[in-house]
């Protein structure tokens, strides 16, 4: 078909915009002598719907089979014109765009020069636009499903809201229990609720959810496969306690025999558990988990006569042959819900958290003031006799965020105000106490936030603008030393304990979800977004999303803002039921392949694979595009040695002509 | 120290193996200095292996260009291994077939032969001219002893070894599933003087050097035939459509190749010089070939053929990748 190019050259003016720097007429009229073409006009908005209309008319009344339009960057309006094409009843890929705005006249200040140069542009388009192919997009099948990683707080909202849309979710969480940091929680900014009070009954609606499949001690293993069709292997890992049968009585850790001897994850290893344990009071799922680190029975084969759990467990839940399990199934999309880690304070070793037990951080001060803490709420430093009630308290800010030291430029966006929050309960529980904060900024920008920093203020808390340099030990106090940056006046401030607002950053396995979906960093190692600005929650891999802290630090409210606007991502392909395919994808000339794989290793999508054919009885490998994982980015085109793999609408046979012919031209 | 008993036993037993298809050596040309590789067949053929500096032929080359004919109705393909004797720089050339594929592991047996060095034939034939019988050479210490029709002669190895054993890193096999001697130390440190040199030019001299070597090409595409990394069946600077160069024997179409040629080798050509070798009119082509490894080397701190596991060079991006030579 279309054996005869009959080509339409639509010069736009774009008010202005391009007709100040180009001469329009003498493009029109330059573009008229060119090979096969059939119409030229021009128009100040092409993109307008008189414009279009001309466009239209002129398919339909002159029979023109090819279209370029001399007007933006195809970014902009290619996406019009092909549904001009389209609505016109000719195959939307037989449009060229030729950029003479953002590649011409925007950047150039000799008219006469860049008239010549929109001339060039036009001609090369006219030269590719005789060589395209006819391109059709396709469809497939979204799997009804979502997988959700992670079961923090972003990963719970997205799955309630999906579930409740009436899809089914399959939740999965590494630790034993759903919940996240923001179950160890106390109190949450700048409203001052309880944490687990408005926490825990999400917690308990993802368990009870029947559309929730929820998978606790569980890792995503591999996913393979493309938007609509994930392919998941999950391993759910051994608890050693059957899951119908506890009860989550307790008697089993009163038993153990490494109860009270093993630090606290919940706690930041503040307070003891037993190697068979609940991670706190209201996890869900309330089951039991040994520990296969630490439990003498597992780790040594041996625990005195006979495992003291196992005698004490009247249900009989505890069983020491449960193996891991593999579950497999399919989902149309997934989410990325990972969470974070906080700053090791370690790193800043001038502030002495590793050495001084009264130097801790603010996750730490979090738990000692939580009733359900390893002290029930009250702020006691140091261990059993020696444990006193400090009443010099100073905070510091902005450790390990804001720092190109430790190589984290970016703010942690909670810290001012978790600092603040928890100035004002250390103000609540030591009412004696005296707090200052020492800070670079304050930044107070959320909703309430600068009305809360002022309360915690008129408390009492002292703000100091300074950076300490250093802590050390003076007799029985801790030392800060720093410069109060307003006065410029050299302080030496002697407290009892420090409480450094440690930042968040990128999970120490950040890798191994990157292996699983090949996501890619921001440059602060956070996970990227599709944009910034425009497709905040999309990842460059079609049916993935990112909700919560996975994808940079944030707040409780943006954290469930972003994980319902995931939900709400995820759900657009699901309730669709169909997702597009794109046309310009890649495609593979079998017959010159000489699969060495480069094209596989190159593809930032995983597209590509090596498979076997049988060529006359010899066993060869080439490579084969998966079409629905394809975005056509073109990297395999350009890194094919042979040529053999090419990109629709820009293959070398459409490419060069383009080329070529700037070559021949003046 | 070389063997030839120890190594002619060897490709005899190699040979007799049951999964061994055959085996790739040298033997002594038809007259001079000449010497063609051997397909060895049966093992009654291993006396006509040698290995002398006169074993230039990267033999690696023929890995890739075993032809896989039509196999009848019923029956296997042959899957046998073909043995390959190799000195340093030719078993990078097996490494790197290996990394991007060009050949699988268990279908190749490698027979390492350290080598102290081959020579530069147009140095050698400058020195003894018009000999036409064989001629038997041998290495002795920094020496190399010709036994000629007229009597023996002993010449230092800089007066006639090829210039890319000077500066060789790798006079030892980096792989191979058994090696036939002693290893030998290298003769060189890897330096880049000589691109250097040209890099010191300025962009007129360069271009009036090139301009002079490229318009002398006469396409007979030897380079690429004899490069052991230039084994595409069907190569993309042959085809009509699109036509990426046309035929003729021009200094346009000659750059073109030549530049193209060395942009597919960027990260994978191993230096074994067979282009330069093989050239009738003597273009310097190793001198592009050792600009653009020279450029990997030290921006991307990447060496092709060293090590089998390792990621292509194209394909393998680390996010610190040096950009700041993009323009």
């Amino acid at each position: 078909m279309n054996n005869k190019p009959k080509i339409g050259v639509y010069v736009c003016h774009c008010g202005v915009n391009i007709s100040k720097m180009v001469d329009v007429d003498a493009v029109t009229e330059f573009a008229s002598h060119l090979p096969n073409v059939k119409v030229v006009r021009n128009y100040s908005y092409m993109c307008s719907d008189p414009g279009q209309l001309l466009m239209r008319e002129d398919i339909k009344n002159e029979g023109l089979n090819r279209v370029v339009v001399a007007s933006c960057s195809p970014r902009m309006h290619e996406m019009t014109f092909r549904k001009t094409l389209a609505a016109a009843g000719l195959n939307p890929y037989f449009l060229e765009m030729a950029n003479i705005r953002e590649q011409c006249s925007w950047v150039h200040e000799d008219r006469e020069d860049a008239t010549g140069k929109a001339k060039k542009i036009v001609s090369s388009a006219v030269a590719k636009v005789r060589l395209l192919e006819a391109l059709y997009e396709s469809e497939v099948n979204v799997e009804p499903a979502t997988l959700i990683i992670g079961a923090g707080i972003a990963g719970i909202q997205a799955a309630l809201d999906i579930a409740n849309a009436g899809f089914k979710v399959y939740l999965v969480e590494k630790s034993p229990s759903v919940g996240g940091k923001m179950s160890q929680l106390d109190k949450t900014f700048p409203t001052l609720d309880c944490s687990a009070c408005i926490l825990t009954p999400k917690m308990v609606d993802v368990a009870a959810h029947p559309n929730i499949e929820l998978m606790t001690y569980s890792k995503v293993e591999e996913i393979t496969g493309y938007v609509g069709n994930f392919q998941v292997k999950v391993r759910k890992k051994a608890r050693y306690v059957d899951m119908d049968k506890c009860t989550s009585c307790g008697v089993c850790a009163e038993e153990c025999r490494l109860a009270g001897r093993i630090p606290s994850e919940f706690n930041e290893n503040m307070g003891k558990r037993s190697a068979i344990y609940l991670p706190f009071p209201q996890a869900v799922p309330a089951k039991y988990t040994i520990d296969p680190e630490r439990c003498l029975f597992l780790t040594r084969g041996k625990c005195g006569k006979s495992p003291k759990c196992v005698d004490a467990c009247l249900a009989g839940a505890v069983n020491f042959e449960q193996q891991d399990e593999i579950a497999e199934f399919k989902v149309g999309t997934v989410i990325v819900a990972t969470g974070y880690d906080v700053f090791d304070a370690a790193k800043k070793p001038e502030y002495g958290y590793a050495e001084y037990e009264n130097v801790i951080t603010g996750l730490e001060l979090e738990r000692l003031v939580s009733a359900s803490g390893p002290t029930g709420g009250d702020i006691l430093i140091g261990k059993g006799e020696n444990a006193f009630v400090p009443k010099e308290i100073a905070f510091i800010k902005c450790v390990g965020s804001r720092d190109k030291s430790v190589g984290n430029e970016y703010c942690s966006r909670v810290c001012c105000m978790y600092t603040a929050k928890l100035a004002h309960l250390v103000g609540e529980k030591i009412p004696d106490a005296n707090v200052r904060v020492y800070y670079m900024d304050v930044r107070a920008f959320g909703k309430g936030f600068e009305e809360f920093y002022d309360r915690v203020r008129r408390e009492g808390v002292r703000y100091i603008r300074g950076n300490p340099s250093e802590i050390f030990k003076r007799g029985d106090k801790l030392v800060v030393k720093v410069e109060d940056t307003l006065t410029a006046t050299p302080l030496e401030d002697e407290v009892d304990l420090v409480v450094l607002a440690v930042g968040l950053e990128p999970r120490k396995d950040v890798r191994e979800v990157i292996d699983l979906l090949r996501l890619s960093q921001s440059s602060d190692k956070f996970f990227l977004e599709a944009h910034p600005k425009l497709a905040p929650v999309d990842t460059a891999t079609d049916g993935v999303f990112l909700a919560g802290c996975a994808q940079g630090p944030k707040d409780i409210p943006d954290t469930v803002a972003q994980a319902k606007g995931a939900a709400s991502s995820a759900l657009v392909l699901l309730s669709s039921g169909k997702v597009k395919i794109g046309a310009q994808i890649s495609f593979v000339n079998e017959a010159t392949c000489r699969g060495c794989g480069y094209c596989v290793d190159i593809c930032p999508y995983g597209a590509i694979e090596l498979v076997e054919i049988n060529r006359m009885g010899n066993i060869l490998s080439v490579a084969r595009v998966n079409d629905a994982l394809c975005k056509g980015c073109g990297a395999c085109a350009a890194g094919c040695l042979s040529g053999s793999v090419q990109q629709r609408s820009f293959m070398d046979r459409q490419i060069l002509p383009q080329i070529a012919v700037l070559g021949v031209m003046r | 120290m070389v063997d030839l008993e120890k190594m002619r036993t060897i490709a005899k037993e190699t040979v007799s193996r049951d999964d061994v298809r055959y085996l790739i050596g040298w033997r002594q040309g038809t007259y001079g200095f000449r010497v063609s590789p051997h397909f060895m067949k049966g093992p009654e053929e291993a006396e006509k292996l040698i290995f002398s500096p006169l074993c230039s032929n990267n033999l690696a080359t023929y890995l890739t260009l075993t032809e896989k004919l039509p196999v009848p109705r019923g029956e296997q393909p042959d899957s046998r291994k073909i043995a390959v004797m190799v000195k340093g720089c030719d078993s990078r050339a097996v490494v790197q077939q290996l990394i991007e594929k060009g050949i699988e592991r268990e279908r190749v047996f490698v027979i390492g032969c350290p080598c102290e060095g081959v020579l530069d034939l147009k140095k050698v034939e400058e020195k003894f001219p018009g000999i036409l019988s064989p001629v038997e050479v041998e290495w002795s210490g920094d020496k190399i002893i010709f036994t000629l029709p007229d009597g023996v002669k002993e010449v230092p190895k800089g007066e006639v070894l090829a210039k890319k054993c000077l500066s060789c890193r790798y006079p030892n096999p980096v792989m191979s599933d058994i090696t036939l001697w002693d290893e030998v130390k290298s003769l060189g440190d890897g330096n880049y003087e000589d691109v250097k040199e040209m890099e010191e030019k300025n962009p007129q001299e360069k271009w009036s050097f090139w301009k002079d070597k490229f318009s002398s090409c006469i396409r007979c595409y030897s380079c690429r035939n004899v490069c052991p990394m230039c084994y595409c069946e069907d190569c993309v600077l042959d085809r009509l459509n699109p036509q990426w160069i046309n035929r003729s024997a021009n200094i346009s179409e000659n750059s073109a190749f030549q530049l193209a040629r060395a942009f597919h080798l960027a990260g994978r050509c191993i230096e074994c010089g067979e282009c330069e070798r093989v050239c009738p009119v003597d273009i310097p082509l190793m001198a592009l070939n050792r600009k653009l490894a020279k450029e990997v080397r030290e921006q991307y701190e990447f060496e092709p053929g060293l090590d089998p596991e390792s990621k292509p060079f194209q394909s393998s991006y680390r996010p610190n990748d040096k950009e700041d030579f993009i323009l």
